[in-house]
């Protein structure tokens, strides 16, 4: 399993934002689904090993994050796309990704080969000049997947991936989503059920903290066929899970 | 335009060409200045992030050397050790600017790199206060060169140049340890600057109420034991605010 969580939790003062996760993934594409507010971002967090747990354990592609030697061998094979992507505005496309690709310590001579595969992927050949300040909001998206994926990482955690991104460019990250998920295990914290049901083998639904689902997509649609509410299939098991757990 | 056209074998990989070719036209170049940190630090990465403090490394630098200029040339109309007084400020200004949420947009990204953030602290605080400390120097020589006629000899030149040097960087490093602490602690380059420079303000006017001199801050070597103490207290403290707590991940 390249990710293993038993029984993790993370406070921040009185809020208990993970309130014991157990959670276990292969490669694939797994979806994280949950309202605002669930604890999706704070679980990604950890796992991306920029926050510590406050207890629980947590195996990152079998080492254990919290010894410096372990963390930074996961971190080498780690791809991360935060959810409040920062960036440099004078960076170029290429300088950026490039700059991350140094800071996962890659072989200086495999990063101008990888830092191109890793921008045409997401389709930004045309730009890889460009200053960041001058490019969209959806461009700079795919500025931080290109980033993410530019180490080919065995463990790729997405936060809200393809916020910003128009439905074409949306439905080109699905495809690219199911590739990546042949060889690693792909986390993608979202809150559009509609990325879940076309690029997800598996899915978890968390609220307030907790996971209330775990199975896939096709169980989550068919928890919905009677109690949910919502217009397409999978928000409606959405809905109905939700609604179950809170009663 | 119309020419002999060419098939194009079938095993030809187009879009790996591409690539290949897009790689060489598209990769940069890294300057003398990073090529030699790299090999200094033995990281391309360490040496990429050192020399990318966001958008502060120039007007930093630039600012530094305005400030410890005016601080030289006022000295020489003046006679008071005015370098020795700004270095300190200006250094932990710049170390609590150097690294940090506030300071670096892609902060949260960086959390997550092979190269550690304690690393990148490290590198970009050392390199702060090393230039700070060349810059330093060379305003020292200067004034100790003004204030000591060069009929004294260069024997007593070097003397006042040392005395003036140590008077600075002592309470400098007790100064950036302090400003990289409160920095570390309370996750603000703001909170770290302005907490140094209003600890410097106290020392000097304190000095100034103890003994009549503005320069007692720097010039009294009775200082100096508990500016060394303080400096590592701080640089402690700094350590154990950016460690990732052990045990923790089990």
């Amino acid at each position: 399993m390249n990710v293993d969580i038993t029984d993790l939790t993370r406070r921040f003062g009185r809020n208990q934002a993970v309130a014991g996760v157990d959670l276990q993934a292969g490669p694939g594409v797994f979806g994280l689904l949950g309202p605002n507010g669930a604890g999706k971002t704070t679980l990604l967090r950890m796992m991306a090993t920029v926050i510590p747990p406050t207890s629980g354990r947590l195996r990152l592609l079998g080492c254990d994050p919290g010894a410096y030697g372990p963390r930074r061998d996961v971190r080498r094979r780690l791809g991360y796309l935060p959810q409040n992507l920062g960036y440099y505005p004078g960076f170029t496309v290429v300088e950026f990704v490039e700059y991350f690709a140094l800071l996962k310590e890659m072989p200086a001579a495999r990063v101008p080969a990888a830092v191109a595969t890793a921008v045409e992927r997401v389709d930004l050949g045309g730009r890889a000049k460009a200053k960041l300040r001058t490019l969209s909001g959806g461009m700079l998206r795919r500025v931080g997947i290109a980033q993410a994926i530019v180490n080919e990482p065995e463990l790729l955690l997405l936060d809200e991936p393809t916020a910003g991104l128009d439905p074409e460019q949306r439905v080109a990250f699905r495809a690219l989503l199911r590739d990546l998920g042949q060889r690693a295990t792909v986390v993608v914290s979202t809150h559009l059920v509609e990325d879940v049901g076309a690029a997800c083998s598996e899915v978890a639904l968390m609220d307030q903290g907790k996971i209330v689902f775990h199975g896939t997509p096709a169980e989550l649609t068919a928890r919905g066929t009677e109690h949910g509410t919502g217009d397409a299939p999978l928000e409606r098991g959405y809905t109905a899970v939700l609604a179950a757990a809170r009663s | 335009m119309s020419g002999p056209r060419h098939e194009l074998p079938s095993d030809v990989d187009l879009s790996r060409v591409w690539t290949s070719v897009a790689a060489q036209v598209w990769r940069r170049q890294p300057g003398w200045l990073e090529r030699a940190a790299g090999r200094l630090l033995r990281s391309p990465g360490l040496a990429r992030a050192l020399l990318t403090t966001p958008s502060l490394l120039l007007p930093w630098l630039i600012a530094s050397a305005v400030v410890l200029a005016a601080g030289a040339a006022a000295t020489l109309g003046s006679g008071q050790p005015i370098v020795a007084l700004l270095a300190p400020g200006v250094a932990a200004a710049a170390i609590a600017y150097s690294y940090g949420p506030g300071v670096d947009p892609a902060w949260e990204l960086s959390c997550s790199m092979a190269v550690s953030d304690r690393m990148v602290l490290l590198v970009r605080a050392l390199a702060v206060f090393a230039v700070n400390a060349v810059l330093g120097l060379a305003a020292s020589a200067v004034s100790a060169a003004w204030v000591v006629p060069a009929a004294s000899g260069v024997a007593a030149a070097s003397g006042a140049a040392a005395a003036v040097t140590f008077g600075w960087l002592i309470p400098m490093t007790a100064v950036c340890a302090f400003a990289l602490a409160v920095a570390t602690l309370a996750r603000s380059a703001n909170a770290g600057a302005a907490a140094a420079v209003a600890a410097w303000l106290i020392i000097v006017l304190s000095g100034r109420v103890a003994s009549g001199h503005f320069a007692a801050a720097v010039t009294a070597t009775v200082l100096f034991l508990p500016y060394l103490a303080i400096g590592v207290t701080c640089a402690a403290v700094a350590v154990f605010a950016t460690r990732i707590p052990r045990g923790t991940y089990r």
